[in-house]
């Protein structure tokens, strides 16, 4: 034992050293072990904070209501993601992937607001061209850029303001909207810093998401400015235009010096253009001008007064295309109704000038209606509609006019929009009626025949003759139903008069086409149908067309009438000597009779000139084998003297006014002669 | 409480007092003693060592663990060097500690309940720390203090305006540091 005990004692001792050596090693692999799972922890708590922060980016990406909401959050994201105190957002001026230099935007986190104000507003007051400082930087390569310590970079021109605020390190990130830079984000740290690559890799990654943002939002852009444009001049359009105006017109409610204008700019004989033309021509037409229009306000000479707050100031005068032929100007901040006619006069002259098209020269003209701002309106609409009245009434001036608005214009809008209206009711409530004229040989006074003439029992005005409101419904273009209903009238009285009042042979009954109604396809059906109805004998019926109407399309007018004349009615030309006939026309037309103008006949005691005209009428109407009715009849001394040049037939107040049906007067008319 | 303590604290133990002084407190603490950086243990084992370290020694508990704190700093230091060489005064280090080294500390265990400290610098040299803690160890983070003032070679003078343990909603502990070679340690 004894022998055994030293070696048993340096055993024992051995074997303590062993152990501790063991127990050393695992107390390392321990620790070591301790350590990579530490690493591996942290590695998991910063991916998922990368993961949080690229899928809150996503998501305001996807949903921020604004670009500027989006730009926000990401700022206030990677501030919180990276600790550092300071963000911000620039956004780059000039055309995609032409970039001039980067605009500070008002977008920053500040961790310590006025810690941090004397660096804002040091970066708020400088401009990045590319390559300039740090976000030029980035603009200028597309790349990240980190700065260290930002003592030591000789690029960075806020260095003092940053140094003051104890900012110290910094990068920046582009924001790539497809291959182009939109904008550039900026963080600054109080620490220095090295670059740190793992970070800088998820900033591409927020780049290229709110890169999604910006192309989204210029898609939205784009789809606004067409919303608010017409595509063919570029201009604003009404909707745009309404809305400036109506800020014009609040602001003239708040601010009594101010004052605006609205022109109204509609061109002469567009409609001329575009049919004998073609629509490109029109709208080349309308491109030009739209183009000298925008050329000519921009060269404005009223000047902008002073008393408007800055937020207040007015904005640039509004060109825009409300369609078709019509332009409206919306003049701001002028001093009286001469600036506004100033301006007209420029535009119209600007129009004036020969426009080329396919070496065509077109000539055009436009008249302008303007109203003024300060005539008290509460409503945009009210002062375009104005402006509108005013332009009508400047067209019916002659054209290339301007008219100022003035309220009797009103009053004549208001005026006709109740006739419209009056208009549009009155054949359902079967408010016309026909008076009939006599015609008669003047040679023995016998009534040959009447004209059926259309008069309005209008329920305020009592009778209205056709001058009251002809014009209107032919713009209307209520003259078709109103000249079938006259046409199909006249024949069923002139058909029920013949029983109480035999005569033979029977009066014939004239009854006047309108231009509107002489175009209608179905013209010559409408005429077949209406005999048929009525049962009058066709040789009764004289269809009555002005000169002018015959001329405006003379063939056409030669197949309507030799179709007409196969009906077996007969045809006259109304107003003769009043138009340009062509004498070729005239002779193949076959017509029956020629209605002298009454303005030759009632001056033909004093005037020599209209003495021949008549005279040339008759004689003409004699080489053509054609009767000659002189309108206008009034006295004696006409009729001698339409005698004298042998003319033969007479109409006017001499033989009988014209009178309704169930008048004595007519009656009186209708009675054969020795029956009285 | 976390592991990394204890582990500490096995190391302080055994590197001042040997290896069976610590297997002694353990069994006087009646603790089983396997502890990893990892786990997280009763906040009352680690009062039942400190405890038992006092009846040991003969010194108070805010005595053991002040001692405690200040010789687990080169610890630290050593195991995790970039929170030390980043800084290069204990004053700067110091303020790190709720924006830098806590947070990071969260990092790698989410769980983990450090306390909130908070801070006033009313001069270059002096800096006023409060501290609330449910465990109360305001003694060790005294000691944590003067081993941060070890490590950069700075010497401290250390007040405590108010302590928890005297009915104080919180510490205040009011820290004067002085360069090791008579400066201040403003000169960061």
């Amino acid at each position: 034992m004894a022998v055994t005990q030293p070696r048993g004692e340096s055993g024992t001792t051995a074997e303590l050293a062993r152990l501790r050596r063991r127990l050393d090693r695992e107390r390392r692999a321990r620790t070591e072990a301790e350590q990579i799972a530490e690493q591996g922890l942290r590695q998991l708590y910063e991916k998922q904070q990368e993961m949080l922060l690229l899928e809150a980016i996503a998501v305001a990406a996807n949903q921020a209501a604004s670009l500027p909401d989006a730009l926000q959050l990401a700022v206030d994201r990677v501030c919180q993601y990276t600790g550092w105190p300071v963000g911000h957002v620039y956004f780059c001026s000039g055309d995609p992937g032409q970039l001039e230099y980067l605009t500070p935007s008002t977008i920053w986190h500040l961790a310590h607001p006025q810690q941090f104000h004397p660096f804002r507003l040091m970066t708020e007051a400088t401009r990045f061209p590319p390559g300039k400082g740090l976000p030029g930087r980035v603009a200028a390569s597309g790349q990240p850029a980190w700065i260290r310590e930002i003592g030591a970079d000789s690029n960075f021109p806020r260095r003092e303001a940053a140094m003051q605020v104890g900012l110290r390190a910094g990068f920046a990130f582009p924001v790539l909207a497809g291959s182009h830079v939109a904008a550039v984000l900026e963080f600054f740290s109080e620490a220095p810093s090295d670059p740190d690559e793992g970070l800088l890799r998820v900033m591409a990654h927020i780049g290229t998401q709110l890169g999604r943002v910006f192309e989204r939002t210029r898609a939205e852009d784009r789809l606004r400015h067409e919303a608010f444009h017409d595509s063919l001049t570029r201009l604003p359009n009404r909707a745009l235009f309404m809305d400036r105006l109506r800020r014009a017109v609040s602001r003239a409610r708040r601010y009594p010096g101010y004052d605006f204008a609205v022109l109204f700019i509609d061109l002469d004989r567009f409609k001329t253009i575009n049919d004998s033309l073609g629509h490109a021509a029109g709208d080349a037409l309308l491109v030009e001008i739209a183009r000298r229009l925008d050329a000519s306000l921009r060269q404005d000479d009223t000047v902008a007064r002073p008393g408007l707050e800055e937020d207040e100031s007015a904005e640039d005068n509004t060109l825009a295309r409300l369609g078709g032929d019509e332009f409206t100007v919306l003049i701001e901040d002028i001093r009286d109704a001469s600036d506004a006619v100033r301006v007209a006069e420029r535009l119209q002259k600007a129009i004036s000038a020969p426009v080329n098209f396919q070496g065509v020269e077109l000539f055009a003209t436009a008249s302008v209606g303007i109203t003024l701002g300060s005539s008290g309106y509460a409503a945009g609409e009210d002062l375009l509609r104005d402006s509108d009245i005013a332009m009508y009434r400047a067209k019916a001036l002659g054209k290339a006019r301007c008219a100022v608005f003035d309220r009797s214009m009103h009053e004549r809008a208001v005026e006709r929009l109740r006739l419209e209206s009056d208009l549009r009711r009155a054949l359902e409530r079967q408010e016309f009626r026909l008076f009939y004229q006599p015609i008669v040989k003047l040679q023995s006074s016998r009534v040959v025949g009447f004209e059926a003439l259309l008069r309005w029992q209008h329920p305020q005005h009592g009778i209205l003759a056709p001058a009251a409101f002809l014009k209107v419904a032919e713009e209307m273009g209520l003259m078709p139903p109103i000249d079938r209903w006259v046409l199909h009238e006249a024949c069923r009285e002139a058909q029920s008069w013949q029983a109480p009042f035999p005569s033979d042979p029977p009066p014939s009954i004239s009854v006047n086409l309108s231009s509107q109604m002489f175009g209608q396809p179905e013209l010559v059906e409408q005429v077949g149908a209406v005999l048929a109805e009525t049962g009058l004998d066709p040789g009764r019926l004289r269809l009555e067309i002005t000169e002018s109407v015959a001329m405006a399309d003379a063939e056409r007018t030669d197949g309507i009438l030799r179709q007409l004349k196969v009906l077996g009615v007969r045809l006259s030309l109304d107003d003769f000597g009043t138009g340009y006939s062509s004498l070729s026309y005239l002779r193949r037309f076959p017509v029956d009779t020629l209605k002298i103008d009454k303005s030759f006949v009632s001056q033909m005691e004093e005037d020599g000139e209209s003495r021949e005209i008549v005279r040339t009428i008759v004689n003409l109407a004699r080489t053509l084998s054609l009767e000659v009715i002189a309108e206008g009849t009034e006295t004696k001394d006409e009729v001698r003297r339409l005698e004298e040049l042998e003319c033969r037939f007479g109409q006017g107040y001499l033989f009988g006014r014209p009178q309704p049906l169930d008048s004595e007067g007519l009656r009186a008319l209708l009675r054969p002669p020795g029956k009285h | 409480m976390k592991g990394i303590v204890f582990n500490l604290l096995e190391v302080v133990v055994s590197k001042e007092h040997g290896e069976d002084a610590w297997e002694g407190l353990l069994e006087e603490a009646g603790s089983q003693g396997a502890y990893t950086s990892l786990g997280s243990y009763p906040d009352e084992e680690l009062l039942r060592l400190v405890a038992a370290a006092a009846r040991v020694s003969g010194r108070s508990q805010d005595e053991v663990l002040r001692g405690f704190g200040k010789s687990a700093m080169p610890l630290l230091a050593e195991r995790y060097p970039q929170f030390f060489e980043t800084q290069s005064s204990a004053y700067a280090f110091l303020l790190t500690l709720n924006d830098i080294i806590h947070p990071e500390v969260r990092k790698i265990y989410p769980g983990a309940d450090v306390p909130v400290f908070d801070f006033d610098t009313p001069s270059p040299n002096v800096l006023l720390m409060g501290y609330r803690s449910q465990r109360r160890l305001c003694a060790l983070a005294q000691g944590f203090v003067q081993g941060v003032a070890a490590h950069y070679r700075e010497t401290l003078s250390f007040e405590h305006l108010q302590c928890m343990h005297d009915g104080d909603e919180k510490c205040s502990f009011q820290i004067t540091l002085y360069r090791a070679d008579g400066g201040d340690a403003a000169a960061r």
